[in-house]
Order: C-alpha cells, then sequence, then structure tokens
C-alpha cells in the first residue's frame, strides 16, 4: 500500500512575494523510485517549489503532500525520511568533518556508517579537517555524505552541481547512483533540481519545465526525446520553405536546421518531397528540449 | 565489450543496452558462461539511472540472453535461443523487412544486397572465431 503513495504531490501550488507570483498554479506528481528531474531557468520558481516540500515557505494556496503527509503538520515525520542538499551548503565553521556528521547523525534514527567510511574516503576529505577551511566542491561532497548516510527514502537536490569543477560534478552524480541508488531502488526517489541538465540525463526518468511558477512541459524521458527532434537537410539550391508544422526553422544558404515537436514524421516527408543533397535527422537531448520548450511557449 | 550511450539516437536508453550486449553476444565481445558488468558499476560509469540498466538485464533475461545467478551476477548464456524455429523465422523476418525496405530506398539491388548480407555473415562469424 505504502508504495501506491506518490513521494512527492503537488497541486495547483501557487506561492506568492509581495505582488510576485513566484509559483503560480504548479501541479506534479514523483512515484517511489524514480528520479524526477525539475527544470527550469533562474528565477522560474524551482527553489520557491522546494522549500515548500520543506515546510521552509508555506503554501499561499494549493496542496504540497510529501509521502502522502502534510509538510506544515507532519513535518518531522517527512523530514526523518528525506535528504535536502540546498545549492549553498554551510556548516558550523569551528566543527571538523568527522564532528559535522556525528552532528548531522545525531538527528537521525539510522546511520549507515560503512557507507559514511566508503565515501570519506571516495572524496578524500580528511575528517579531522575543519569545515571551514574546505572548499565549496568539498562542502558539497561533505552535505552529500550527510544526506545519503540515513539512506532516506528521498533525496532533494537543489542545483547541487552549480559552481563545482567537472570532476567533482561527476563524483556527485556517480555518488547518487552508486552510493544512494542501489541500495533499495524500489524505494530510494531523487527529485533534483538543476539547469545544467546534461550531466543528469541518463539519470532523469522523468521531468517537468517550469518557466514563471507555470509547468511548461512534463514528460518521460524517453519520451519526450523520441518526441522532440532536430532535423537537417542540405538542397542543391536556396530553397523557399514553407513549413508550418515545424516549430523552428534555421536556413543558412542551402542547408536548413528544422526542430520537429511530435510532427517529425511529416516534416521529413515533406522535405523529403523536395529532393535535398542529404537529409538528417537525430533527437534533442533533455537539454536542447528544455531551450525547445521555451520555444513551443512563444508560438 | 565496451558499451555507450547516445541520448540523441531517439531510442529508448535501456534498448540500446539491450541491443549493443546483443550485439557484443552475437559478434564474440561476449562470450557464453561469461559475465556481465554488474549493475551498479556499470550505471556509474555510463551515468545512467540504476533502474534503467536494471531493466535492461531484465529484458535480455526475459529473451533469454542472458541468466541471473542469485549472488554472483548475471551471466551470457550458452544457447540463448529459447524461441521455435517458426517464432525465429517470424523474428527474424520482420528485422530483415526493415533491411528490405531501407535496400529499396537506397536504390540497392537485389545482387548486391545478398551480397552485402553474406559478408556480413562472415564478418561476425570471423570475429567470434577470433575470439576464441
Amino acid at each position: 500500500m505504502e508504495n501506491d503513495t506518490p513521494v512527492i504531490e503537488i497541486k495547483d501550488l501557487s506561492r506568492r512575494y509581495g505582488k510576485t507570483d513566484a509559483v503560480n498554479g504548479l501541479s506534479l506528481t514523483v512515484q517511489p523510485g524514480k528520479c524526477y528531474g525539475f527544470f527550469g531557468r533562474n528565477g522560474a520558481g524551482k527553489t520557491t517549489t522546494i522549500k515548500c516540500l520543506l515546510n521552509l515557505l508555506r503554501p499561499t494556496t494549493g496542496s504540497v503532500r510529501v509521502f502522502g503527509l502534510d509538510p506544515g503538520k507532519d513535518e518531522v515525520a517527512i523530514k526523518s525520511r528525506l535528504s535536502y542538499v540546498p545549492d549553498m551548503v554551510a556548516f558550523y565553521p569551528w566543527m571538523s568533518v568527522r564532528d559535522t556528521l556525528e552532528y548531522l547523525a545525531s538527528f537521525r534514527e539510522h546511520w549507515n556508517r560503512d557507507v559514511e567510511d566508503d565515501l570519506l574516503n571516495r572524496f578524500q576529505l580528511d575528517p579531522d579537517q575543519k569545515t571551514s577551511a574546505l572548499s565549496k566542491g568539498m562542502r558539497t561532497q561533505l552535505a552529500l555524505i550527510g544526506a545519503i548516510c540515513p539512506e532516506p527514502e528521498l533525496l532533494v537536490l537543489d542545483e547541487p552541481t552549480s559552481g563545482l569543477d567537472p570532476i567533482v560534478r561527476r563524483e556527485f552524480i556517480e555518488t547518487v547512483i552508486g552510493a544512494y541508488q542501489s541500495g533499495d531502488p524500489e524505494r530510494r526517489t531523487v527529485f533534483v533540481s538543476t539547469h545544467l541538465i546534461s550531466e543528469f540525463e541518463g539519470l532523469i526518468d522523468e521531468f517537468t519545465i517550469i518557466e514563471q511558477g507555470r509547468e511548461l512541459l512534463a514528460m518521460d524521458a524517453d519520451l519526450a526525446r523520441e518526441r522532440f527532434k532536430k532535423i537537417r537537410a542540405r538542397f542543391s539550391q536556396e530553397m523557399k520553405l514553407n513549413l508550418p508544422g515545424a516549430l523552428q526553422v534555421k536556413q543558412n544558404g542551402r542547408d536548413v536546421e528544422v526542430l520537429a515537436n511530435g510532427n517529425s514524421a511529416k516534416l521529413l516527408a515533406e522535405l523529403k518531397a523536395l529532393q535535398p543533397e542529404e537529409l538528417k535527422y537525430e533527437s534533442l537531448s533533455l537539454e536542447e528540449i528544455f531551450v525547445a520548450a521555451n520555444l513551443v511557449r512563444k508560438a | 565489450m565496451l558499451l555507450q550511450i547516445d541520448f540523441k539516437s531517439g531510442k529508448p536508453v535501456y534498448l540500446q543496452l539491450v541491443d549493443q550486449i546483443r550485439y557484443a553476444a552475437a559478434s564474440g565481445g561476449l562470450n557464453p558462461g561469461e559475465p556481465l558488468p554488474s549493475i551498479r558499476p556499470l550505471a556509474e560509469e555510463l551515468r545512467l539511472n540504476r533502474n534503467t540498466v536494471a531493466k535492461a538485464y531484465s529484458e535480455l533475461e526475459n529473451q533469454g540472453i542472458i541468466e541471473t545467478i542469485p549472488g554472483k551476477g548475471c551471466f551470457l548464456k550458452a544457447n540463448h535461443s529459447p524461441f521455435t524455429k517458426q517464432v525465429k523465422d517470424k523474428l527474424l523476418a520482420a528485422e530483415i523487412d526493415e533491411a528490405v525496405v531501407m535496400a529499396h530506398h537506397l536504390q540497392v539491388d537485389r545482387e548486391k544486397f545478398l551480397g552485402l548480407v553474406k559478408e556480413r555473415l562472415d564478418y561476425f562469424e570471423r570475429k567470434t572465431q577470433g575470439n576464441e
């Protein structure tokens, strides 16, 4: 029964700061065991939504449920089952790495020491070092260890890899896949907000793109890659093209690039009828879909 | 066996893994009885969701290509076709049809097509032998 309850259920959420609607009528559902991507530009409302999940903010209207519970009423019950890594992590500067982990562990019912040792080793963090002496990358690594050792059912990541170097970013993602996800995959859910989409591409099962507090696109990742295609054609001479179904047409002399949103077969046939010298197509990556989704909105 | 994922191919990621492992099994990149990489390190290496790799492995198991030995991992099966002759023919015909349609569009004639089929069969045979 437990498994049928969505891990996160947001219905018609709005959050207003003064006269500004940071989130405006957002709905989404995350099922257990999924890795859910939450994409949006800066200021789109990602962090506000996450703060509503954690009861750091109260919704203006609409409802938020985590594990079927209301964050406003069952804050402790919810927080004991999840971990959160914010984009800016802060620790008590006078504590060492070990003190910090002990301190974090003291709030938890469960703490996996083996995973802790393993990850300290992997990240080559010195347990005796003061947190004030850690670099930004090391701080994020420490936060990640603190988030994974309690082996929570839900891992909430808010822009976790922004500002980190490529090696630390790669390690971060490998750790989420390895140390976190492989424990009990049916019940290890990840909710990650990011605009560094390509790094998380392989991890994402489903995603929502949010823009100005509203959903722009919500889809299964494989289906999205099937739906959005880029077609490239080259003709023997410059063509006057009329492709009303295309999301975007870019033309540079004899070369044409067409974006298709679910109608790539039709567009391919139309282009083929014009007898191009060369015709190629490929799927868009999630990052390109993110850009394309903003075109859909304008259209 | 080296696996590689292309997000731009438009093919679901788990099917890309299934196809590549099937290809490796047919071309000697993976020998019968040889272990497949464990799910966790493979997922980490390809930076794929662990569930995606697990889905690919369970699909390969359903197809009778690999078997899971509890506590030991996944292995390529020795004679990995559980299908009857009719089912085999039907499955194969569907794949061949695609190649035939492609050949038609590329204006490859019957002789050239058959020649190419032979060439590919020889190629796979050589690869398998080279690996033994």
